[in-house]
């Protein structure tokens, strides 16, 4: 998908461009873009202030494990990593019925599926950073393990609502 | 078996005898063929095939099990190569002195060889922290750096006020699809918007709710279309058309009356031709203003009714107007 971006840079309809066309920076400072950004020659990367991922699981050991190798890998891509927390009690999803056929109501049996949560936050990543990431991490999903992740995306102001609209 | 032996020699010492033996043996075989092909007799069922010789059956040697493969692995080896991807536990690849499950009360776990308890749960054991760092390190040409004057939350809000949030799901379902993906929301803090009076007001009634007056954002989550990127168009969209619609003023927004207004204003209100009066009372020269001190209390004291606070601060902002002690 990272690899995509590049080639496919110079695509878009001029719908969308009209709304992208606030910058997405990368690695260069603030300061050094601000000169060049008017021409837009290729697709700047996005900026993603934060992102969090929500892992749902049967097992607490295996989600334990994988949010491990989850941070273990944040830290050596250079990804600030924020909180990792699990909620100290599982979601239970009971079903109650009948133990016999369709009489007696009073003997019941119950199942229930423990679902466990755990969540990992990070903080601070480019578009291609992020992708990157994600890509490795979800490849490496164990089996019977849920991945939820919520990027906020950074844009500037579009241009048409940086000034007060002339009336006519 | 001797009798048969003793015969044989000594047909072999006679070879005429022997040569007859054979002749004879030809002409008898002949004679039971024509027999069997004259006689229309029936077959014999034979319901009991005692007589017949049973095969012997083929005996499968099995190979002596070989002695597990940690026997033989070096200390020093490279574990991420034997171990390259996802699998299921393998007693005999992996040199850990491993236990897991219970049988009975006080009896240790059951060890690795054989225990399904271990096959069971999906292991970690090809994302070794040095086979992290090595897939890392392959990775790391992919990524880049943040830009380096955005190191705070100030920095950034600076330049990139617009916040777009999106979810990604990955999960092992029958269906791929996730309805939960196409949600967007869209957040920013009105701030970084110019507004007029009126249309600030326009547009604060326009976006309803969606605005929060403790910390100024407005957020804007569209579900409605079937897509991310439509959702995020129609986002950025209903901004848009919320924005530029607050700066239209419709003819009947001319006819709005003193009765009409949501709040109490001192500068539209007889409160203020009232003070001034009294203010300029028989000077004809240069008019006083009215402090605005005194236009914030009357307003607070109308707009969030009468406390003792309000009362008190309009008191005092009184008795300063009019100059008494």
């Amino acid at each position: 998908m990272f690899m995509l971006r590049n080639t496919l840079s110079s695509k878009g309809s001029a719908f969308v461009n009209h709304f992208k066309n606030a910058a997405k920076y990368s690695t260069e400072t603030v300061s050094a873009l601000k000169t060049t950004s008017t021409p837009a020659p290729q697709e700047q990367d996005k900026l993603f202030s934060h992102l969090e991922v929500e892992l749902k699981g049967v097992d607490p050991a295996v989600l334990k494990s994988y949010s491990w190798f989850a941070t273990k890998a944040a830290n050596h891509l250079g990804i600030e990593v924020g909180e990792c927390y699990a909620p100290r009690k599982a979601k239970h999803d009971r079903m109650t019925l009948l133990k016999s056929v369709h009489i007696y109501k009073k003997h019941r049996v119950q199942y229930e599926i423990r679902t466990y949560f755990r969540y990992m936050n990070f903080h601070k990543m480019t578009g291609s950073t992020l992708d990157t990431y994600l890509e490795y991490i979800e490849r490496n999903l164990p089996e019977g393990v849920a991945l939820k992740a919520t990027s906020t995306e950074l844009q500037a102001l579009p241009e048409h609502l940086k000034d007060i609209p002339s009336v006519e | 078996m001797s009798q048969l032996t003793r015969f044989l020699e000594r047909n072999l010492q006679n070879p005429s005898l022997r040569l007859s033996a054979i002749q004879i043996r030809h002409l008898s075989s002949q004679a039971e063929e024509e027999k069997s092909f004259d006689d229309e007799e029936f077959r014999v069922l034979n319901l009991r095939p005692t007589q017949v010789q049973r095969q012997q059956r083929r005996v499968y040697k099995k190979d002596e099990p070989q002695p597990p493969r940690t026997k033989v692995m070096p200390v020093d080896q490279d574990w991420p190569n034997v171990w390259p991807g996802p699998r299921t536990f393998h007693p005999a690849s992996v040199p850990l002195p491993l236990r897991q499950g219970f049988t009975e009360k006080n009896a240790p776990p059951p060890s690795k060889y054989g225990n399904a308890e271990l096959m069971k749960i999906p292991n970690f054991l090809h994302l070794t922290p040095p086979a992290i760092n090595r897939q890392c390190e392959a990775l790391k040409k992919f990524c880049t750096p943040w830009p380096k004057n955005l190191e705070t939350a100030e920095k950034w809000e600076k330049h990139f006020p617009v916040e777009i949030v999106k979810s990604d799901y990955c999960h092992a379902l029958p269906s791929v699809r996730q309805p939960e993906a196409r949600k967007v929301s869209l957040k920013i803090k009105l701030s970084n918007l110019k507004f007029d009076k009126h249309s600030k007001d326009k547009f604060l009634r326009l976006v309803g709710d969606r605005y929060n007056h403790e910390n100024d954002v407005l957020t804007i989550q569209t579900d409605r279309c079937p897509t991310k990127k439509q959702n995020y168009d129609y986002a950025q969209y209903l901004l848009t058309a919320c924005y530029y619609e607050s700066f239209e003023v419709e003819d009947w927004e001319a006819t709005k009356s003193l009765a009409d207004m949501e709040v109490y204003e001192f500068e539209h209100n007889k409160s203020k031709i009232s003070t001034e009066a009294i203010l300029n009372w028989g000077s004809s020269g240069d008019k006083k203003k009215v402090d605005p001190g005194f236009a914030k209390s009357v307003e607070t004291l109308i707009n969030e009714g009468e406390n003792e606070y309000n009362l008190k601060k309009y008191k005092e902002e009184s008795k300063k107007l009019l100059g008494l002690k």
